[in-house]
């Protein structure tokens, strides 16, 4: 099984997630993680979903028939190494009066995390990583803290080509936020 | 008592007039040119039916007596027309009754605005009475689709809804207008603007030129070239360019189901045609061809049988609008993407002149066993009752092979494509993709309206029959002379060949117990009889042919007729069977 990001470009509409997932759906491949949120560009919206796939031909048929929804304007698929990606965890961890201290010098230092919510017997810490340093880190906390609550905001990439993704959009007179 | 003065008028200013929603939809229909809506009312599209009334002379509104069957009737009509049919039904079962010939026209690449009421607005997700998400249910079903809530998106959404509906691959659009929107005043004047384009949305239609020269090559290094010419051919209009082709580089062509009559069969580079139930020296030849050039086909199940075994010596140009056909199911080495047309008149240079009729007579060998073995004995048979196929035959003689074919689907639509000699363009609609029993009644119907000087005959199973036989009321009403022949053997006849050759003849529950149709079709005021015998066979489609309206003639045909060839289902089509 070899992880996919794929990134899909379309215009900002309602029902259009639906319209992207039914294509994965139909075809049984199940979505690992999928985050969307408008560009730098007004009405353009950007989804990102990682999927774990055993042929890449399929993988292809896939974008293909993505690219065919009337409001996507574009769709890239990647491979891990042709992409800067990472995603957000939230952990809320006890902090029990008499429980072990947090040793926050490890966490920032170490694991480049950090408390960004003191509650008053649990805080919230913010680790920025991938998938695999955030399960680190989750190892890390586990066996010395009750972990509350612990949730990842799926992943988020930028190719590693030297232009931005939006330049491959076709030609128009966009919008930008300032 | 006292009187009332009467007040002189004040002047009133001429003010700016707005129209509803309703009114909005319908100037947007006649800007689109559109002359004919198939549609069932009800309460959720009343507003645009009152709209309607007031534009009974620029649109001929045609009701149907079920929703599938004005979806069908559009489709058929769109068929003939090249352009989108156009649907207009109520929300909730009306919406939901559309699915089918929205999936068919989906898969079959069809053209189609379908308008769909909804609840008011702020009923929306309420559950309200007839509500359903159509929305939902059709997204996978539509090339596109869209919620109208506001009066003043008319305009724009119907422009962009024909717009997407008939470029590049056709296909159906749904747009689902509130009854609130259908209501509301709008808020600015109507103005119309057809739309040119969708920055999303841009259908190539000329090819590359490098994967031109890469097929050019291979076309004129080929030893055994073949091309498979499909409905592509038919939707861009490409007959013309198709022939050209194929008479200068000498190329024999086989047609798909749905290709059938972009050339005439009378052609002497035309072979036959391709599948599961299609000709025999055509599906065993592709195991011998060297180059294959695919136009406007996508390679369907039915076509290629067992995928993995199939034409793995042949390279493969592919000449296809839609991207995602390109090695979806056979990989391309010359992928051409763009409009038949288009790809069939820039590559016409590139290739060259050749003459293949060694490569081309061995096409007359397997013809001249199929014939032996499967043709003549069914066009010959004297004893017995009458087989399908010789009912096509005749049809085809007596039409000179210029009507246009309705078909439905089963054994009937097999022998229909394997007995009709189509002479003209354009003469074959079926539901090839999604196969849909049913389809043929309402499409002729569609087809007729749609293409009012030519001849239009349905050929219907006597099952198909009953799944839409309420349509002989639309018929009637509109006075359409749609001819229709059920071949009737009692039998769901396709599964019971199925039963009989792959489970035992256990005959699992396709026998059925018909109705006299000559009197249900007198019941709706449509003529008919019934032919029973061989020798009554030639009058009684005289009879037919000649009847100045509508008519319908009921064929008693052989009860266990199969029909030949047949590649098995997920076989290689080289495991062919001729009986």
């Amino acid at each position: 099984m070899t992880t996919y990001t794929i990134c899909v470009f379309t215009s900002n509409t309602i029902g259009l997630l639906n319209r992207i997932t039914i294509i994965f759906t139909r075809r049984r491949v199940n979505i690992e993680s999928l985050t969307v949120s408008e560009t730098e560009r007004k009405g353009v919206s950007r989804f990102t979903i990682v999927i774990k796939h055993e042929s890449r031909d399929e993988v292809e048929k896939l974008v293909r028939q993505i690219r065919k929804i009337v409001e996507v304007l574009a769709v890239f698929g990647y491979l891990n190494d042709e992409i800067v990606f990472n995603e957000i965890a939230l952990f809320k961890i006890s902090t029990p009066l008499g429980g072990q201290t947090l040793d926050v010098e490890i966490i920032n230092k170490k694991y480049k995390a950090w408390v960004v919510y003191w509650g008053l017997d649990y805080v919230v810490i913010e680790k920025t990583g991938t998938e695999d340093e955030i399960f680190e880190f989750f190892a890390y906390v586990r066996p010395q803290h009750e972990i509350l609550e612990f949730v990842r905001s799926g992943r988020v990439a930028v190719g590693k080509t030297e232009q931005g993704l939006v330049e491959y959009l076709p030609e128009a007179e966009w919008a930008y936020y300032l | 008592m006292e009187a009332v003065a009467i007040e002189k008028p004040k002047t009133i200013e001429p003010a700016i007039t707005y129209i509803n929603g309703s009114e909005a939809l319908m100037r947007a229909l006649v800007a689109e040119e559109v002359d004919t809506i198939f549609g069932y009312p009800g309460g959720a599209i009343m507003p645009v039916y009152d709209a309607l009334y007031d534009f009974q002379d620029r649109i001929n509104h045609i009701l149907v007596r079920h929703e599938q069957g004005a979806g069908h009737a559009a489709q058929g009509y769109a068929r003939m027309q090249g352009r989108a049919g156009v649907c207009l039904v109520t929300s909730g079962p009306g919406a939901t009754n559309l699915v089918t010939a929205i999936a068919d026209a989906l898969i079959d690449s069809t053209p189609m605005v379908c308008i769909v009421g909804q609840v008011g607005k702020k009923l929306l997700g309420t559950d309200a009475f007839q509500e359903a998400d159509v929305m939902g249910v059709t997204m996978p079903i539509t090339k596109w689709n869209y919620q109208i809530t506001s009066a003043d998106e008319v305009p724009e959404i119907v422009a962009k809804a024909f717009y997407i509906a008939q470029s590049g691959r056709p296909g159906p659009v749904l747009l689902d207008m509130t009854k609130s929107a259908q209501l509301e005043m709008m808020t600015e004047p109507f103005v119309y603007e057809k739309c040119q384009n969708i920055i999303s949305y841009r259908p190539r239609l000329t090819p590359k030129v490098d994967q031109l020269e890469v097929a050019a090559k291979l076309i004129n290094e080929a030893k055994r070239p073949y091309i498979f010419a499909g409905h592509g051919v038919q939707i861009a209009k490409a007959e013309a360019e198709l022939q050209a082709f194929a008479e200068k580089t000498g190329i024999p062509v086989a047609t798909t189901l749905l290709g059938q009559s972009t050339i005439s069969t009378d052609h002497p580079l035309y072979v036959g045609w391709l599948g599961m139930h299609g000709n025999y020296g055509p599906n065993v030849l592709t195991d011998q061809a060297d180059v294959i050039i695919a136009i406007g086909m996508r390679f369907d199940d039915r076509v290629t049988g067992d995928a993995s075994k199939y034409i793995r010596q042949a390279k493969v140009v592919h000449i296809e609008i839609d991207p995602a056909e390109i090695d979806k199911i056979i990989k391309a080495h010359a992928p051409l993407v763009g409009d038949a047309k288009e790809c069939l008149k820039a590559l016409l240079p590139l290739v060259h002149e050749n003459d293949h009729t060694v490569w081309r007579n061995e096409f007359k060998k397997y013809d001249a066993i199929e014939y032996e073995k499967i043709t003549e004995p069914e066009l010959s048979s004297t004893e017995g009752k009458i087989r399908m196929a010789e009912v096509i035959d005749m049809l085809s003689r007596k039409t000179n092979g210029e009507a246009v074919l309705v078909t439905d689907v089963g054994q009937h639509q097999m022998m229909a494509s394997r007995y009709y000699q189509f002479k003209r363009p354009n003469s074959l609609v079926t539901s090839g993709g999604m196969g849909t029993m049913g389809f043929a009644l309402p499409a002729a119907f569609g087809a007729q309206v749609g293409a009012s000087d030519r001849q239009v005959v349905a050929i219907i199973g006597d099952g198909c029959f009953q799944m839409t036989l309420q349509e002989l009321g639309t018929i009637v009403q509109n006075k359409q002379p749609v001819k229709a022949i059920i071949l009737n053997n009692n039998f769901l006849g396709m599964v019971r060949q199925w039963q009989q050759l792959f489970h035992d003849r256990r005959y699992s529950f396709v026998e059925l117990q018909n109705p006299n149709f000559i009197m249900i079709a007198q019941g709706f005021g449509m003529d008919g009889h019934t032919c029973t015998e061989r020798d009554n066979l030639s009058d009684s489609l005289d009879k037919m042919l000649a009847y100045k309206g509508p008519y319908l003639l009921e064929v008693i045909v052989e009860k266990e007729e199969n029909v030949f060839p047949m590649v098995p289902s997920g076989a290689s089509v080289s495991q062919i069977r001729l009986s």
